[in-house]
């Protein structure tokens, strides 16, 4: 019964799901500058969680452009329910979940591994570090303190909308409700005559 | 009306067939309902009817005949999630919209929808959100209308609903199904046994073992029926409670006092009781309308939200709230919220081990809640893929222990069937006559006739009465 | 269209959703590429003002909107002040240096973000959500599959937050809403996020069900209960903005606060 494009279904989990993690990109801005003065850029650790909404989103429904739109979703979210960062947030959504996107397209839409979002979310740590070049003029900081920078968003990229997205999802598996989620396969009609 | 032959139908990943090979066909005008036990199906054959499986769930299916008609209402059961706009007239344009109905005649068809399933508001830009669950499932009926269907599926409407949303929302559907084809999954049906006419009775196979009229199926399939755990007309009549239920219990000393106990949510005062003391070995059963403040008075009793008041544990000023934990078990109206592991024996084991019992003794303890919640076949399945009386039986047995003095318990039997409902309430009474002390909110009054000791009457967030309740034999009877 | 505070309809209220969105969005861009902070502190002052003008709130709640602003402020512009590269050193102490470029860079930093905050806060305050789809299906021909699930997906917003308080509670009785280490806190933020996860996707799927149930499809044309159309209010605020853009910069150049030009 596969459709062109995502189904009514599709979309409105992943936009839901997607808000979810917009409520908590928002929760998560009080919190990013809060640790911010506790060191040099421990805040950078924490940074990934920005592009959760990609990776999950795409480990559950599994199909072409679902990264993309759940990352504007979440930012649309995170901007809807009052954003200390405002408009901005669009612009970083959109081109985070472009680029994760694109490494899920790489890989066909074929790959749901662990390595295949750790690399997502590193496309995503690009994104927003190629914004915050522009934005923020990082080029100018101190070099070591840019080393430090740049390193501890691609550390925490990859430990949060890598790893713990993908334990995350594996978690929601075992509930039993990402069945609903899944296309269904010939196998499954061949079994219809067994 | 609608046509099937053979129909086949499998759940991918699951181990057997939900259908095979059955047949049914439901002529014009016909009013049918489908009965049998839970997870036979019947939901799903609702959804095959409807044409939802599969054009908006992808499940494999086959018939050799499949003639389903054009044009059907259908209305889920789960008022929060049958509505995709936030207001009322919204609500009712999106309908209009897909229909491609014009701008300008949109408002006078709202307004006739409305009318017709008698939700009187004081505007039509109302937030769905501030209707009680009742009026939210007649708003969605009002929409199912606007397609004008040929047939209406009613999946389980008043599942979700108390006593008063039931009784209202059946007296809509009535009325205006009189004339339509309407087929119906329904557990409680006491309200519908005058509008059915035609029953199709289903086993747990999925197989259909009757098929007759209603007075038919009822007089001949009546034991099975009451096996299944359906909530028929006479089951509290010939259901035989425990001989200890609503004995007075001889030691009764005063678990929990609190005076002038206040509860609040964000600013606002929610709840405010003068006094109130819990003694052990009582069946407390508070009652009163939605949103009068049940569940804040219990979530204040355990300081889940902001109080302000006196709370004495045993005589003694309360100095921590840890102390409440300790001594109060709470289980939640749904169950899932409180679960925090992904298999049921280390759910059980949860408790056990947080206390830092040595894990032979955990063992122990966790076989024996096994055997004594009927869960041992589903050890070592996830939570969530419990059925939803086994998730019941779950969450009680893991979230009291030998240490908790008090449970207290929101609308534990909400949405369960006969069997389960009476099973939780025999483990109640059982649990009260070791000296605990339980405190329930519900809408049952024949809960709370046969098993409460005590009521609390709550009313726009005040208590107006705190009565004993004097024990009441039942009456043996028959079916009828 | 947040929690409920009063306000009164101005005209930036009427404006049209999709010709706001589509005007101040470039914002974003043209503020990256200016490097003069005179112009940004005139720009700052220019929009603050037509915000606190002509939203309709009330001044206690829009100071109090500011608050927020205040931190970001000074955390987006502190880590240059501190670390950034210069040549006029005003200040060192071990790793911190703080030069006279690092500063003005820094503050210049705080101000981009400032207006940033700024749009995005009088977009969402002069937006009713509803509207903002309506409009994008209409002007922007945006798919209703996507507006309509968005739409559904605000709807269940406060749904959500209530489960949320909820699990808490739950958690909270069955003393598991807490947790050491960082692992633990990762492992605890599963057990929040599972049942709510599950629970939405659950809901998701219903409602979707339902809403192709009452009808709902891509292939149909649909009428629209909102008709959103454009107006001379839109044309007013593309005036307005043009106008502080304008003369923000002209006064940059004629009435400059700091004789620095360019931070870079």
């Amino acid at each position: 019964m596969q459709t062109k494009g995502l189904k009514l279904t599709d979309v409105l989990t992943t936009v839901v799901v997607a808000i979810v993690f917009g409520i908590v990109y928002k929760v998560w801005g009080p919190l990013y500058y809060a640790v911010k003065p506790l060191g040099l850029h421990l805040d950078q650790l924490i940074y990934g969680m920005w592009f959760i909404a990609a990776t999950v989103a795409y480990l559950l429904i599994r199909k072409p452009g679902v990264a993309l739109l759940a990352e504007v979703a979440a930012a649309s979210g995170e901007f809807l329910v009052g954003s200390e960062w405002g408009l901005e947030v669009l612009f970083y959504g959109f081109v985070q979940g472009l680029l994760a996107e694109l490494v899920f397209a790489a890989f066909r839409y074929k790959r749901f591994d662990v390595a295949v979002v750790s690399l997502a979310a590193v496309g995503s740590t690009i994104a927003s570090l190629v914004l915050d070049f522009y934005k923020g003029y990082i080029d100018q900081l101190a070099w070591w303190n840019l080393t430090l920078f740049i390193g501890a968003r691609f550390v925490g990229a990859i430990i949060i909308a890598g790893v713990f997205a993908y334990s995350l999802v594996k978690a929601l598996e075992a509930t039993g409700v990402t069945q609903l989620l899944r296309p269904t396969t010939k196998e499954d009609y061949d079994s219809l005559d067994k | 009306m609608i046509h099937i032959e053979q129909l086949r139908l499998k759940f991918p990943g699951a181990e057997k067939r939900l259908f095979t090979d059955v047949s049914l066909s439901i002529k014009k005008g016909e009013k049918v309902l489908l009965l049998g036990p839970s997870g036979c199906g019947k939901s799903t054959l609702l959804q095959v009817m409807a044409g939802i499986i599969p054009r908006s769930i992808d499940v494999p299916m086959k018939a050799k005949k499949l003639h389903i008609p054009n044009r059907v209402g259908y209305v889920f059961q789960d008022p929060d999630a049958q509505f995709c706009m936030p207001y009322v007239d919204e609500e009712m344009a999106f309908v209009l919209e897909n229909l491609g109905v014009p701008r300008e005649e949109m408002n006078e068809k709202i307004a006739h929808m409305l009318q017709r399933v008698r939700l009187r508001l004081p505007h039509v830009h109302v937030p769905i959100q501030t209707l009680s669950g009742g009026m939210k499932q007649r708003l969605a009926i009002a929409s199912v209308l606007a397609l004008e269907p040929d047939v209406l599926c009613l999946d389980e409407p008043t599942a979700l609903l108390d006593e008063e949303g039931t009784k209202t929302v059946w007296e809509t559907l009535k009325e205006v199904a009189e004339d339509r084809t309407v087929v119906i999954v329904e557990h409680k049906i006491d309200h519908i046994l005058d509008f059915v006419e035609r029953i199709i009775l289903f086993n747990e196979h999925g197989e259909i073992i009757a098929d007759g009229s209603t007075n038919e199926i009822f007089s001949t399939y009546c034991s099975f029926i009451a096996e299944q755990g359906i909530w028929y007309p006479d089951v509290w009549e010939t259901y035989e409670k425990p001989k200890t239920a609503q004995q007075p219990y001889v030691q009764a000393d005063v678990l929990l006092h609190v005076q002038s106990l206040r509860g609040f949510r964000q600013k606002e005062e929610k709840i405010a009781v003068d006094e109130l003391k819990i003694y052990a070995g009582e069946w407390i059963a508070i009652t009163g309308e939605n949103g009068a403040g049940k569940s804040t008075l219990l979530q204040s009793l355990m300081k889940l939200i902001r109080t302000e008041g006196d709370i004495y544990w045993q005589q003694q000023p309360l100095t921590n709230d840890e102390l409440l934990y300790d001594n109060i078990a709470f289980v939640f109206q749904n169950p899932e919220f409180q679960f925090v592991t992904n298999r049921v024996d280390d759910e059980l084991a949860y408790a056990f081990r947080l206390e830092k019992r040595s894990e032979h003794e955990v063992a122990e303890e966790v076989e024996r809640l096994l055997e004594r919640f009927h869960l041992n076949e589903h050890r070592h399945l996830h939570p969530y893929q419990l059925s939803m009386g086994q998730k019941r039986r779950l969450s009680v047995a893991a979230s009291v222990t030998e240490r908790h003095h008090i449970l207290l318990l929101d609308e534990p039997t909400f949405g369960q069937d006969a069997k389960n409902t009476f099973a939780l309430l025999e483990w109640l009474e059982a649990y009260r006559q070791q000296g605990k002390a339980i405190v329930m909110v519900t809408h049952d009054e024949r809960i709370v006739s046969q098993f409460a000791t005590r009521r609390w009457v709550i009313e726009n967030g005040k208590l107006v009465a705190d009565e004993p309740i004097a024990p009441r034999m039942l009456v043996r009877g028959g079916m009828g | 269209m947040r929690w409920n505070i009063e306000y009164k309809e101005t005209w930036l209220h009427q404006t049209n959703p999709t010709a706001k969105l589509l005007l101040f969005l470039p914002m974003f861009v043209v503020i990256v590429f200016v490097h003069n902070p005179n112009v940004l502190i005139n720009w700052t002052i220019g929009f603050t003002a037509l915000f606190m003008l002509f939203s309709g709130y009330r001044m206690k709640h829009v100071l109090l909107f500011f608050v927020p602003f205040l931190f970001i402020f000074i955390s987006t512009s502190s880590s240059m002040i501190l670390f950034g590269k210069g040549e006029t050193t005003w200040f060192r102490l071990g790793l911190i240096h703080i030069t006279e470029e690092s500063f003005y860079r820094g503050v210049h930093l705080g101000f981009r973000t400032l207006l940033f905050a700024i749009f995005g806060l009088m977009f969402a305050l002069t937006t009713k959500p509803v509207l903002l789809f309506y409009s994008l299906m209409q002007q922007a021909k945006l798919k209703p599959k996507y507006a309509y699930s968005f739409l559904a997906a605000i709807r269940l917003l406060p749904i959500m937050l209530e489960e949320f308080q909820t699990v808490h509670q739950a958690l909270k009785v069955r003393r598991a809403a807490k947790a050491k280490g960082f692992r633990g806190k990762l492992e605890l933020m599963k057990r929040y996020a599972i049942p709510l996860l599950s629970q939405s996707i659950r809901r998701a799927q219903r409602i979707a069900v339902a809403m192709e149930a009452k009808g709902f499809t891509s292939e149909r044309t649909r009428t629209f209960y909102y008709e959103v159309t454009l107006g001379k209010y839109d044309v007013y605020l593309f005036v307005v903005m043009c106008v502080i853009v304008a003369v923000g910069y002209y006064m940059a150049g004629a009435l400059p606060y700091v004789a620095i030009k360019d931070v870079r």
